[in-house]
């Protein structure tokens, strides 16, 4: 009867300590999407939250689509959360990368210059597309000052818009210029004047070390590395201090008309 | 099965959307879209074409039988079918219009087979500004020429206030907010939703209580089925091809695709001397048809919607996963519309033949409700809508001070029509970056 009494309460504990087990890993987490379909925002959140729920996680998925609208919810929550983000939008959001909300980051990627095949060897009023939040005054120093610079509302806008035949050149990220390349319609070449961007995960009432980690291990699965390798972009593979600094010294060059 | 499902639901909305005056496509998706948020892409594309058909087939028969317009573009049904009513032969005129209906939309499928790998091989034309650029000057030139009886005056003071309305929040062309006089919540504009529900919803219900239908229903004749094909095929089937075709070039023109249909296939063939009354309803009705389904390819194949019911069709349909501002998609599109849509648009359109032409007196009998319980489950209904949607946008109390106020214009508006501000509303953040690079290109 002891050596029963003994078993049962080992397999009591056992039971519990599976519950204990469970309940941890079944650890509820939001992810807000602040990008809409076929953006890199909605893509990387999208993988995001299947990585989380394959590792056990419930993974609240707000759907925003809006960057402003998100990063809104982003300070006012008191839920954990995590969002992707970039660089390219911290002056704009007035939500900067710093050691409380830091989890990752992913990957950076230079600013690229497309030129329409016609336009090459053109000097005289180059019509330029470019994405609404850029620093005109970096363009012009990237690509001279006789440009005429047309706004566009994101990097697919701008895309179609050299595509079709608006503008002779196009400053635009990595994979959208990868896919003009691609057309055979022009040529581009990455910038080494034009701010670089790093794409970023930052969270909120979320222990950052330990998301970090399980992060780390989805940007590992398949699908996220088919992401970043059919893009070519360049994974970071620094401490977290490391990465911190290095966004912080960044980011001052995606500061608008400074 | 999920695809069957949509396409009742379609078609059932679409039956009391035409039927109902001053009602549409755009109303119908906006009560419906708390349903539509949980539908797929195929479901939603689904659900759009088969409500856009029915609508088409359905307006026809209080125009015919009442007199009254069922949705905007049965003017030309409610001028020629009163001919046939007041000679008691309601039921021919009703007949004709669904053929014709079936016509059009047969007629729209086989020039889009003919033409889709031109179309395809074009794409990037439809992504230039230039075009753009001209199209929605045409948009622009059309709404202050079209609505109102052409009382341009009224319509550029709709259009001026629908861009105004447009402008809060964020622009396609300049970073930030902007015009949000210290107000967070108009950092995203105004809700699509509501100022629909205000400035659509409101004055289409005080078009609800002004009709009476008694009128006419009892002077119909009776007239067999073998004769209207019959007829059909002897007297109007020349005129409902003509209008096939007006009607699909038409369909592309963005912001009133089958308005400009309808009234050019009916312009076109008066013109040409047909003015019997059978002709000149027939081309009307096939070119609403075959403009139908032209408006809809912009969306379809390259993600450029150019109807208002399509903006928030394509509003649903990116929330639901889909990605159309890519080139590489485009033939992915094609064959999504020959292998998914285009069947199930002929089933769409044999359901429509049947309640538009033989079952078409009971399907006015809709309209014998007792209207006040109509209008007061419609109004609880858009306060729920409304609720939901602001409490999902974390913008609750705005949506609601945003629904009183528009509300209150819509009912100051209700003896005009909307469309014009409507127009400039959801599309002003997208002509103002059209127009402005224009300027630069």
């Amino acid at each position: 009867m002891v050596y029963i009494g003994e078993t049962m309460k080992k397999i009591v504990i056992m039971a519990m300590l599976c519950v204990f087990a469970t309940s941890t890993l079944a650890e509820s987490i939001t992810i807000l999407n602040n990008g809409k379909v076929g953006g890199s925002y909605h893509a990387r959140s999208q993988m995001y939250k299947e990585g989380l729920e394959s590792r056990g996680y419930t993974v609240n998925f707000e759907n925003i689509g809006k960057i402003g609208q998100a990063v809104k919810v982003f300070k006012e929550t008191d839920e954990p959360i995590i969002m992707v983000y970039s660089t390219n939008q911290v002056y704009n959001q007035d939500l900067f990368h710093t050691k409380d909300n830091l989890v990752l980051l992913e990957y950076e990627q230079p600013m690229w210059i497309c030129k329409t095949f016609d336009s090459v060897g053109k000097t005289d009023k180059i019509t330029v597309a470019h994405g609404k939040g850029y620093d005109t005054d970096i363009i012009k120093k990237a690509l001279g000052t006789n440009i005429i610079l047309v706004p566009y509302k994101n990097s697919s806008a701008i895309l179609n818009g050299i595509l079709a035949g608006d503008v002779d050149a196009a400053v635009n990220n990595q994979g959208k210029s990868l896919q003009y390349s691609a057309s055979g319609q022009g040529v581009c070449e990455e910038s080494d004047v034009l701010p670089v961007m790093q794409a970023t995960v930052i969270g909120k009432n979320v222990d950052t070390r330990s998301m970090r980690e399980v992060l780390l291990s989805i940007i590992n699965d398949k699908k996220f590395v088919d992401y970043h390798s059919s893009r070519q972009l360049k994974r970071s593979t620094a401490t977290l201090e490391e990465e911190l600094d290095r966004i912080q010294q960044k980011t001052i060059n995606w500061e608008v008309n400074k | 099965m999920n695809e069957l499902i949509a396409v009742s639901i379609g078609l059932f909305a679409g039956t009391i959307t035409g039927i109902v005056p001053g009602a549409g496509v755009l109303v119908a998706m906006i009560i419906a879209t708390p349903l539509l948020m949980e539908f797929d892409v195929v479901q939603l594309l689904l659900f759009y074409m088969s409500l856009a058909s029915m609508v088409q087939f359905t307006g026809t028969i209080p125009a015919v039988y009442l007199g009254i317009p069922g949705e905007t573009n049965s003017l030309p049904a409610v001028v020629e079918g009163m001919k046939f009513t007041k000679r008691g032969k309601a039921k021919l005129a009703i007949g004709i219009s669904a053929l014709g209906s079936v016509v059009g939309s047969l007629m729209a499928v086989i020039i889009t087979f003919l033409l889709i790998s031109v179309l395809i091989g074009h794409v990037s034309v439809f992504f230039a500004n230039t075009l753009k650029f001209y199209l929605y000057l045409a948009v622009i030139i059309f709404c202050l020429t079209v609505y109102n009886r052409g009382n341009i005056l009224l319509n550029m003071l709709l259009c001026v206030f629908g861009f105004l309305l447009s402008m809060p929040g964020e622009s396609d062309i300049t970073q930030g907010f902007r015009y949000t006089f210290g107000i967070d919540d108009l950092e995203f504009g105004f809700p699509l939703i509501t100022v629909l529900i205000g400035l659509l919803i409101v004055p289409t219900v005080f078009s609800m209580l002004k009709y009476d239908i008694k009128r006419n229903l009892d002077s119909d004749g009776a007239i067999s089925f073998k004769y209207t094909v019959s007829y059909f095929i002897r007297k109007c089937m020349p005129s409902s091809l003509r209008g096939s075709v007006i009607g699909y070039l038409c369909g592309f023109v963005p912001g009133v695709s089958t308005v400009l249909a309808t009234n050019t296939s009916y312009s076109i063939e008066k013109r040409m001397g047909k003015k019997t009354p059978s002709r000149l309803l027939v081309a009307s009705e096939t070119a609403n048809n075959s403009g139908q389904f032209a408006s809809m390819l912009p969306l379809l194949l390259i993600g450029i919607p150019i109807t208002g019911s399509e903006v928030v069709l394509y509003s649903l349909l990116v929330d639901a996963g889909w990605s159309p501002f890519q080139f590489e998609r485009v033939h992915i599109n094609a064959e999504m519309i020959y292998k998914t849509i285009v069947p199930w648009f002929v089933f769409a359109n044999a359901v429509a033949l049947l309640v538009a032409w033989p079952l078409a007196r009971k399907t006015l009998a809709i309209l014998s409700l007792p209207r006040q319980y109509m209008v007061a489950v419609l109004a609880v209904g858009m306060l729920l809508l409304n609720s939901y949607l602001g409490y999902i946008d974390y913008r609750f109390w705005f949506y609601s001070a945003c629904l009183v106020v528009f509300g209150i214009v819509g009912y100051l508006l209700r003896k005009h029509e909307t469309i014009p501000l409507i127009f400039m509303f959801i599309l002003g953040n997208e002509i103002e970056g059209v127009f402005f690079r224009q300027w630069f290109i």
